[in-house]
């Protein structure tokens, strides 16, 4: 017997979003409870701030909602999604870059904790969570995009790869390039 | 270094490569120490980035996600239909405030002169800005990077 719940499941991303083109709300609910934590993530990591991050992943799914007539189902979903995550985010950073006053909000530093499951918890001091934190934020925008997916959403190349719509060689070169100037940041930070 | 070592340098980290990918690496670190020293500060990078997560949102904020959603779309619509209603009342106040004025032969021909022209210069303004915005708009290097 199928349940509700197998129901969901084989209900696709693209199948939800030709449901959402019809004006169908419901269908943009399971949307969201399906990748709010997603959309979050990806925002907070780009913009380094809570409550930004939260807006802006809610702004991305009206964006859905709004934009859903032009979507193309013969493409993966993720992808245009992120695209839509990341233009927010990069409109919203130079919106701060103007009024530089936010750029000493401070919740800026806070979006990013020591794991509390982690045994080794203890080992990690305050200052080196700040530093890494800064030297995130002062990251080019492509490279934090691309620390924030394999770093802090643990995803595999081939989802890197699929999510921004790249081969899986150029995933493994901005990883590189990306590392080596996040690691030059924290040791020009650490002093 | 080779571009080839440093993809297979990221793959190594996040063991990401294939078997024979990882043997070619192995090699390449034997002889090469700028390799070993990349890798140790890479290994060490991801240590401390693995002991880190993102600051989450209290479970009563996820619980009220889509009501919060929900909210803000219906809000969408209303400032829709409200800026639509203001813009329909808008031009037809003005076209019959126009019409009262230029039909009432009380009014004088200064006035109606003097009007004609705010009307025309605020329409040269709009038609500028909107045709600057356009060309700013086409011309706009970066408009099509996404990523």
């Amino acid at each position: 017997m199928v349940t509700k719940k197998d129901t969901e499941m084989m209900e696709t991303d693209i199948s939800l979003v030709m449901n959402i083109k019809t004006g169908n709300k419901q269908a943009l609910g399971r949307l969201v409870e399906r990748h709010k934590k997603l959309a979050y993530q990806i925002a907070l990591g780009l913009v380094g701030n809570k409550d930004d991050a939260y807006d802006i992943s809610q702004e991305a799914f009206l964006r859905v909602y709004r934009s859903a007539g032009t979507y193309d189902e013969n493409q993966p979903f993720l992808p245009w999604f992120n695209r839509i995550i990341t233009n927010l985010c990069r409109t919203w950073l130079k919106r701060r870059s103007l009024y530089a006053r936010r750029m000493v909000d401070v919740d800026d530093n806070a979006y990013l904790l020591v794991d509390p499951r982690n045994p080794e918890q203890e080992l990690i001091r305050s200052e080196t969570v700040a530093c890494l934190c800064r030297a995130l934020l002062e990251l080019p925008f492509e490279d934090r995009e691309i620390i924030t997916l394999q770093h802090f959403r643990g995803m595999s190349y081939d989802e890197i790869a699929s999510i921004l719509d790249i081969p899986r060689g150029t995933v493994m070169s901005r990883l590189y390039y990306a590392r080596k100037k996040l690691a030059k940041l924290m040791e020009r930070n650490n002093g | 270094m080779d571009k080839h070592l440093h993809e297979l340098l990221a793959g190594y980290v996040d063991g990401e490569l294939s078997d024979d990918e990882r043997r070619a690496f192995e090699t390449a670190l034997v002889t090469d120490p700028e390799l070993r020293r990349e890798l140790e500060e890479f290994k060490k990078l991801k240590e401390v980035t693995g002991l880190m997560t993102y600051a989450d949102l209290p479970e009563e904020v996820w619980e009220n996600y889509w009501q919060s959603l929900y909210r803000k779309l219906e809000r969408g619509f209303g400032w829709i239909f409200m800026s639509l209603g203001a813009i329909i009342l808008l031009c037809f106040g003005a076209f019959s405030a126009l019409y009262e004025i230029y039909t009432d032969p009380g009014v004088s021909l200064w006035v109606k002169a003097g009007l004609a022209a705010l009307i025309i210069g605020a329409i040269v303004l709009l038609v500028s800005y909107v045709r600057e915005r356009l060309f700013a708009y086409n011309r706009e290097r970066y408009r099509e990077v996404n990523r």
